[in-house]
């Protein structure tokens, strides 16, 4: 076993079986401390098993699942924050003495429990609702509280299984600056989301999960680059020769679009494309999104599922 | 920190529910209904009582004729009676209104019924009527045998005290029976009144979705631990407050409810039925709740988790239901596999123990037998709740939970 400096979620060869069915196939990758890390992968692709397996709640079949260099339980002194994709909360009573009850299983007493819950409620717009039964409450108040109860304790880690799944856009964005609060306070998150512009705000490094193996692990830009990362959109007159170094995404009329398919120059693409005798009139270059990643890596099962 | 958090699941499982006016308007009820029923009772008794004190001393007037020679002429005129001959309009007369009552006593009292004809007063003011002509025929007897004692001893009124010898030693009898039967009361009565809580508590959990959040703060272990005690503090509660209007009823209106006055030292407490009806009780008690909260962990919802549970509660009470064969022959193969089945063998053992016909070395085998599956459903319904209250829509089966593992279906996600 290997785990890399500053790892504090390190996860090897990470294996997974439900009757006889392999989801996850051999799974590797560090969260490093203080990273925000994005999870990221289609429905199904097992990204909620991983964490359960993480997290102790489900067996792995076989591998390693280390939280600060040992498999998690509650008592590991550890302090997690943990906002699972199944959310709820004790529904018959009211909201502080939930949040106050959850303070007190994460270590603080009753009265910084109920004292920290109040200020909370507070800063989400619910200050007036902690004596109401958590039932009373809609769907998106529900889920603040359940982000409150989240965050309690100062998390070193925080594991979010789709947070913001639930949230209007303006409570998403509240909830995206409380997470990068948290993170600025040192927290380390790791976080599943199908929302590729919170990926893009908010994670330092991202893996892509397909077919129970890591389809693409690093940095935003690594992983960009490792998909063609770069696409010229060019207005010529002539004809565009095939090449290893792109693929030719769209050609319409005097119109192309070119998807760089290595770390090769975009500059030198261009030199080559004059040098074979194509006149351009005018060029634009981008980075592909992790939207348009996404796409492309799971256009096709999306395709399938839809079949 | 398992020491903190235990406190805290058991401060915030019994903070919830006495908090809840719903459990007091369904706990109190119970009092205030046995309360209403005193107060009726009372009522009614003291009504009773004054009704017949008011019969006792209303004298009613009467004919009567005598084939049989017992009526003693003077004790009927004493009690208002005047001799006739003339049935026929003497009854005329009663119907007239001009007389209370004729009694018409046979050749044979003792086995053809007196006749009594007399003015309607009433479904309790016509008790007088048979009072008096049986007064009539008990006072002349007394006298024809002119000795009170042997009176009461032609009426039967006789009482028998026993005395029986187990190895030389007097035998408590009856009185040594009802100790030991408290404990067989109260582990039916606790049952009753938590499993459902217990089995409810659990569902809880994954009903509202909660199981993940509360597997990665807390070790279930702790969980189940904090709500088993909860249930049995609340549950201690609520028959305080069901025994409560008992204890006031029979304090202080013993006498106009009619109460038997219990006298504690005529009991026998005999202590090793004690402790081993004690330890029945616990141990029956420790592995019922552990097999409700196993059931609740594996079903998705109360109304799944409703069928198990009255299988439960037959199997439990099953044994009751052939009291008279566990208590005539207790060596009987029926009654041994009910002694030794672990969720028949509480109330049987404790009924056996209670009766005397539960021996050492079988009492040693149910108590072991009971705290140590007790210990295994424990763990199970630990590991059911760890690896089952995950599947929150379906129910689990065993080999799944034993596996460690859930259906691919689920986890799929």
């Amino acid at each position: 076993m290997t785990i890399a400096a500053g790892s504090l979620v390190h996860i090897e060869n990470f294996r997974m079986d439900f009757a006889g069915t392999t989801v996850i196939e051999d799974l590797s990758f560090d969260v490093m401390r203080g990273e925000t890390f994005g999870f990221l992968g289609s429905n199904g692709s097992g990204k909620t098993t991983t964490l359960r397996a993480l997290l102790g709640i489900y067996i792995p079949t076989g591998g390693i699942l280390h939280i600060d260099g040992r498999p998690f339980t509650p008592e590991a002194g550890i302090r997690l924050g943990y906002l699972p994709e199944e959310r709820g909360l004790y529904k018959k009573e009211s909201v502080l003495a939930v949040m106050t009850y959850f303070g007190e299983l994460k270590g603080l007493s009753k009265k910084a429990a109920a004292a920290w819950s109040m200020k909370y409620l507070e800063r989400v717009g619910l200050g007036d609702k902690a004596k109401v039964r958590v039932d009373k409450l809609s769907g998106g108040q529900q889920q603040k509280v359940q982000l409150g109860v989240t965050i309690m304790n100062d998390p070193e880690l925080l594991i979010l299984d789709e947070p913001t799944k639930g949230f209007d856009p303006v409570n998403r964005r509240l909830l995206m600056d409380i997470i990068e609060e948290q993170k600025k306070a040192g927290a380390t998150v790791l976080m599943v989301t199908h929302q590729m512009e919170e990926v893009e705000r908010l994670c330092d490094r991202v893996i892509l999960l397909k077919g129970g193996r890591a389809e693409a692990y690093g940095t935003i830009p690594e992983v960009q680059n490792q998909y063609g990362g770069t696409m010229i959109r060019v207005a010529y007159s002539g004809e565009i020769p095939a090449s290893a170094h792109y693929e030719i995404s769209l050609r319409d009329r005097n119109y192309a679009e070119l998807t760089l398919l290595d770390t090769v120059d975009e500059a030198l693409i261009l030199r080559d494309l004059v040098d074979a005798g194509v006149l351009i009139r005018s060029f634009t270059t981008s980075k592909l999104s992790l939207e348009e990643i996404f796409v492309s890596v799971y256009g096709d099962q999306n395709e399938m599922a839809g079949a | 920190m398992a020491q903190h958090n235990l406190r805290t699941v058991i401060a915030f499982e019994v903070g919830r529910t006495l908090g809840k006016k719903k459990f007091w308007i369904i706990t109190l009820l119970v009092p205030i209904a046995i309360g209403i029923v005193v107060g009726l009772v009372t009522l009614g008794n003291t009504s009773s009582m004054n009704t017949i004190d008011a019969q006792s001393d209303a004298s009613i007037t009467f004919t009567y004729s005598d084939a049989s020679g017992y009526v003693d002429p003077a004790v009927a005129t004493t009690l208002g009676g005047t001799a006739v001959t003339d049935d026929a309009a003497a009854i005329a007369d009663v119907k007239a209104g001009e007389e209370d009552a004729h009694f018409v006593y046979p050749a044979n009292p003792a086995t053809t019924p007196t006749q009594v004809y007399g003015v309607d007063k009433g479904l309790f003011g016509n008790g007088a009527y048979e009072g008096v002509a049986t007064q009539v025929l008990i006072s002349s007897a007394q006298d024809q045998i002119g000795d009170p004692a042997l009176t009461t001893l032609a009426q039967g009124d006789v009482s028998v005290n026993a005395i029986t010898y187990t190895n030389g030693e007097e035998a408590a009898g009856f009185l040594g029976v009802v100790p030991p039967l408290i404990f067989l009361g109260l582990f039916f009565l606790t049952f009753t009144l938590l499993s459902n809580q217990m089995l409810t508590s659990t569902l809880e959990e994954k009903e509202n979705r909660v199981t993940e959040m509360i597997l990665t703060t807390l070790n279930p272990t702790a969980l189940i631990s904090g709500k088993i005690i909860s249930v049995f503090i609340v549950g201690f509660v609520q028959v305080m407050v069901f025994l409560l209007p008992v204890l006031v009823g029979y304090l202080f209106f013993r006498t106009s409810l009619n109460l038997p006055e219990v006298d504690l030292s005529s009991f026998s407490f005999d202590p090793a039925k004690m402790i081993v009806g004690a330890l029945l009780a616990v141990g029956g008690f420790a592995l019922f709740t552990g097999t409700a909260v196993a059931i609740g962990a594996v079903m998705p919802n109360a109304k799944d988790a409703g069928g198990w549970f009255t299988a439960l509660i037959i199997l439990m009470i099953v044994p009751l239901y052939s009291v008279s064969l566990v208590l005539s022959d207790p060596h009987s193969l029926v009654v041994q596999l009910f002694t030794y089945f672990p969720y028949s063998a509480p109330i049987t053992a404790m009924l056996r123990n209670a009766f005397g016909s539960l021996s050492g070395w079988e009492a040693a085998i149910v108590i072991t037998e009971l705290f140590l599956l007790s210990a295994v459903v424990l763990q199970l319904a630990v590991r059911l709740f760890r690896y089952g209250s995950i599947e929150y829509t379906n129910r689990v089966s065993f080999k799944t939970v034993f596996a460690g593992r859930k259906a691919k279906s689920l986890a799929l996600r």
